[in-house]
């Protein structure tokens, strides 16, 4: 409905001089289902409350659709809001819930009817219609908020984490609604949320902040492949990215220290040649890692299984490579695999999925696939 | 260390059944977890197990002895609790160092020796920096990282571990969740764990016993709780999505066997499937009624069709997983998730685009209906 951009906006707390969002820039495209991703103190809420109008703006400029929006207030924003709870009127029936926005604006009572009705019919609330949120599970509750959000058509949804606390037994089911709606309503979406498989489930693209500032703005897979620092690419991924100290022996070529000696590991690409000598860090997905029984490679590297975590239908190895500092590695492995503790197992990087970083910054361009 | 071992134990509070019969055995050095909704009873299990809450009938053996009558400060557990229970007066290393201190277990550690196995302890679950704080100062996941080390800082009989890691956030979890099973098979320690989140479960457990509202609706290795579910119950609990439960009848047409969800879709069912759907069969109003569970991952989905017995169903709506996709399709009472990635592709699908599926026959289940699961 409404592209949304954000111009070098600032939010500084008076209180202390606390510094909540910094110089933060970046553009929700319209009908884009953009998440704002950080851990807790990152800057993800006040970034919510400017766009909702519920907070002041210190400097910069919110604008909708080109226009500044930093002194309309947030009823004239035409916003739709959904938070973590669920914040219905337990006196009014779940019906009186939905069309609440509706009477606010002294719409007729047809008119009402047949929004209501029509929202009702996407989120299968229909059954309930007459019944009072109290009796309703959290799951059906979070869906009539939903629908009281989106029963207006409107300029941009913001959603707070919707789901995150939800069970398991209806998350996966939220998000394929939240999915669902955004793209038959045709909506603009804001979607805030410290967790990264929820942002990556959902998003068109991410914005992630940490400390007040924006990391990197880009889709799933810019982020996946091209992380713009040592955070996001530790931020994304679950189990997270695996960090070994290398060595950069040729513009090609890196080197990891093991108990049985140094491993000189191919990555893609082509570094500059004053990276040669460098001590820098190795990235290495866990769910891009080949392991072996046997020894593949003259770059194979040994390292003895020390716990192994079921998860269904995938297993999660911690690889033990020496004994010396940051020596574990983490591995996804198919369920159908077994593995026994102690058992030698061989890593074998190909050179796809290395990622270099010197002083928490990326040197290797990689490729996005 | 020791084996746990519980009779046919039944808690009542007044008229209402908390645990009902519950039998199970822990071996020694063994990870036992007991995973279920709220209110299913896992605390009160693990609370009679501490000796806080009398056993109305049955019996827990620890090793061959019974324990029933023996009072909290004689069984020799270590218990973490989901509310942490810190000493509010007492620092950090203090809180930690309170199960060495106490004469019961006849320590008498020198202050050296006490201090090095709290630190190793605090440092190994990553709080050593904290030692000298008072709780009141600590957020709740540092609270709760205390409250574990406290546990795990002695040597027991048996730890029973109630919820320890569920308030730390999702990265601090999973690590914590690491360094736990490494513990337990570094010290060989029998450990009794609750949990409502079946991902720890899976990880952590050699053995699971799913409680359902007192009762233990399976028990088993992860493996078998996870690829081979008992109940629709147990198949819904655990997975993410959780399995897929679909209602249907059955119908048979010229010698063979079909299963028909509505007007959705229908299949026809493999020879050897029909032994265990008709036990699962309920006759209602004239129609063979039955549940069809089936994971996510079993499920084939492509704009082709793949065999005889695919179908076609809508597309509700695509998200995604780092390395996958799930796609979720829509019936007329559900909905149906299909896990998709690697060579099959991550199902570039348009929106109610009919897309061919084919069921994996040899991880298809047949239940009783006892759990709803109507539209969420």
């Amino acid at each position: 409905m409404s592209r949304v951009d954000l111009n070098h906006v600032w939010k500084i707390y008076p209180r202390g001089n606390v510094v909540g969002v910094k110089d933060l820039t970046f553009t929700c495209n319209d009908k884009e289902f953009l998440a704002v991703l950080g851990p807790s103190g990152g800057g993800k809420s006040s970034t919510l409350r400017m766009l909702a109008g519920l907070e002041e703006i210190s400097r910069g400029e919110i604008l909708f659709d080109g226009k500044v929006v930093n002194h309309v207030g947030p009823a004239e924003r035409n916003i739709a809001l959904a938070f973590e709870s669920y914040a219905l009127y337990q006196r009014l029936t779940v019906y009186e819930n939905i069309a609440f926005p509706l009477r606010a604006r002294r719409m007729k009572h047809a008119e009402v009817d047949q929004k209501v009705k029509y929202i009702a019919e996407l989120l299968d609330l229909i059954p309930v219609l007459n019944k009072y949120p109290s009796v309703l599970a959290g799951g059906h509750q979070q869906r009539v908020s939903l629908a009281r959000a989106f029963i207006r058509k409107p300029n941009v949804t913001l959603l707070d984490e919707p789901i995150s606390h939800m069970d398991q037994r209806v998350r996966a089911t939220l998000r394929a609604r939240i999915r669902r709606l955004h793209d038959e309503l045709r909506l603009t979406t804001v979607y805030v949320t410290h967790d990264q498989a929820e942002a990556i489930s959902l998003c068109d693209r991410v914005a992630i902040l940490n400390k007040a500032e924006l990391q990197q703005i880009g889709t799933v897979d810019d982020i996946w492949n091209q992380p713009a620092n040592r955070f996001v690419a530790y931020f994304v991924g679950e189990p997270a990215m695996n960090f070994i100290n290398g060595r950069i022996e040729t513009p090609q070529d890196v080197s990891i220290a093991t108990p049985k000696g140094k491993r000189v590991i191919r990555f893609s690409g082509e570094l500059d040649t004053k990276y040669v000598g460098a001590e820098i860090t190795v990235g290495v997905r866990p769910q891009q890692i080949e392991v072996s029984r046997n020894k593949k490679y003259e770059a194979s590297i040994p390292g003895s299984v020390k716990v192994i975590e079921f998860q269904g239908d995938t297993t999660v190895l911690t690889i033990k490579l020496g004994d010396v500092g940051n020596s574990e590695v983490k591995v996804v492995v198919p369920a159908a695999e077994r593995y026994s503790t102690s058992a030698t197992l061989w890593l074998n990087f190909s050179p796809d999925i290395i990622y270099l970083f010197d002083n928490d910054m990326p040197i290797l361009r990689r490729k996005v696939h | 260390m020791a084996g746990v071992k519980l009779e046919n134990v039944t808690k009542l509070y007044g008229q209402k059944m908390a645990v009902k019969e519950v039998s199970f055995t822990c071996k020694e050095g063994e990870f036992y977890s007991i995973v279920g909704p709220t209110g299913a009873g896992k605390s009160t299990i693990l609370k009679m197990l501490a000796g806080i809450e009398n056993i109305t009938s049955g019996t827990i053996y620890f090793n061959s002895r019974v324990v029933n009558d023996l009072p909290p400060q004689e069984r020799n557990v270590s218990m973490a609790f989901e509310t942490y229970n810190l000493y509010p007066h007492f620092n950090v290393y203090g809180n930690i160092a309170f199960p060495l201190r106490a004469s019961r277990w006849g320590l008498k550690l020198s202050p050296q020796e006490e201090r090095r196995r709290v630190e190793e302890i605090a440092n190994f679950l990553g709080i050593i920096e904290l030692l000298e704080r008072l709780p009141q100062y600590l957020s709740g996941g540092q609270k709760q990282r205390v409250s574990l080390a406290r546990a795990l800082v002695r040597k027991p009989e048996v730890y029973l571990l109630d919820e320890p890691i569920a308030h730390l956030d999702a990265r601090l979890k999973f690590s914590t969740q690491t360094l736990l099973k490494e513990f337990a098979s570094k010290y060989r320690s029998t450990i009794i764990y609750v949990t409502h989140d079946y991902r720890e479960a899976l990880a952590l457990s050699d053995h699971i016993a799913v409680l359902r509202k007192g009762v233990i609706e399976q028990e088993g290795t992860p493996e078998e709780i996870y690829n081979t579910p008992a109940t629709d119950f147990v198949g819904g609990l655990i997975g993410e999505p959780p399995m897929n439960l679909i209602d249907g009848e059955i119908i048979s047409r010229d010698g063979k066997t079909f299963f028909k969800a509505g007007d959705d879709f229908t299949i026809q069912i493999r020879d050897d499937m029909i032994n265990s759907m008709k036990k699962a069969v309920i006759q209602k109003d004239g129609r063979t009624i039955i549940r069809l569970g089936i994971r996510c991952e079993h499920i084939k989905a492509s704009r082709q069709k793949t065999s005889e017995n695919s179908f076609q169903l809508p597309v509700y709506a695509i998200t995604h997983e780092a390395e996958s996709s799930i796609v979720t399709f829509q019936l007329k009472d559900s909905f149906l998730h299909v896990k998709m990635g690697g060579e099959s592709g991550f199902g570039d699908y348009n929106l109610s685009e009919m897309v061919w599926l084919d069921f994996d026959q040899n991880h298809m289940f047949f239940y009783h209906n006892t759990v709803d699961v109507s539209k969420v």
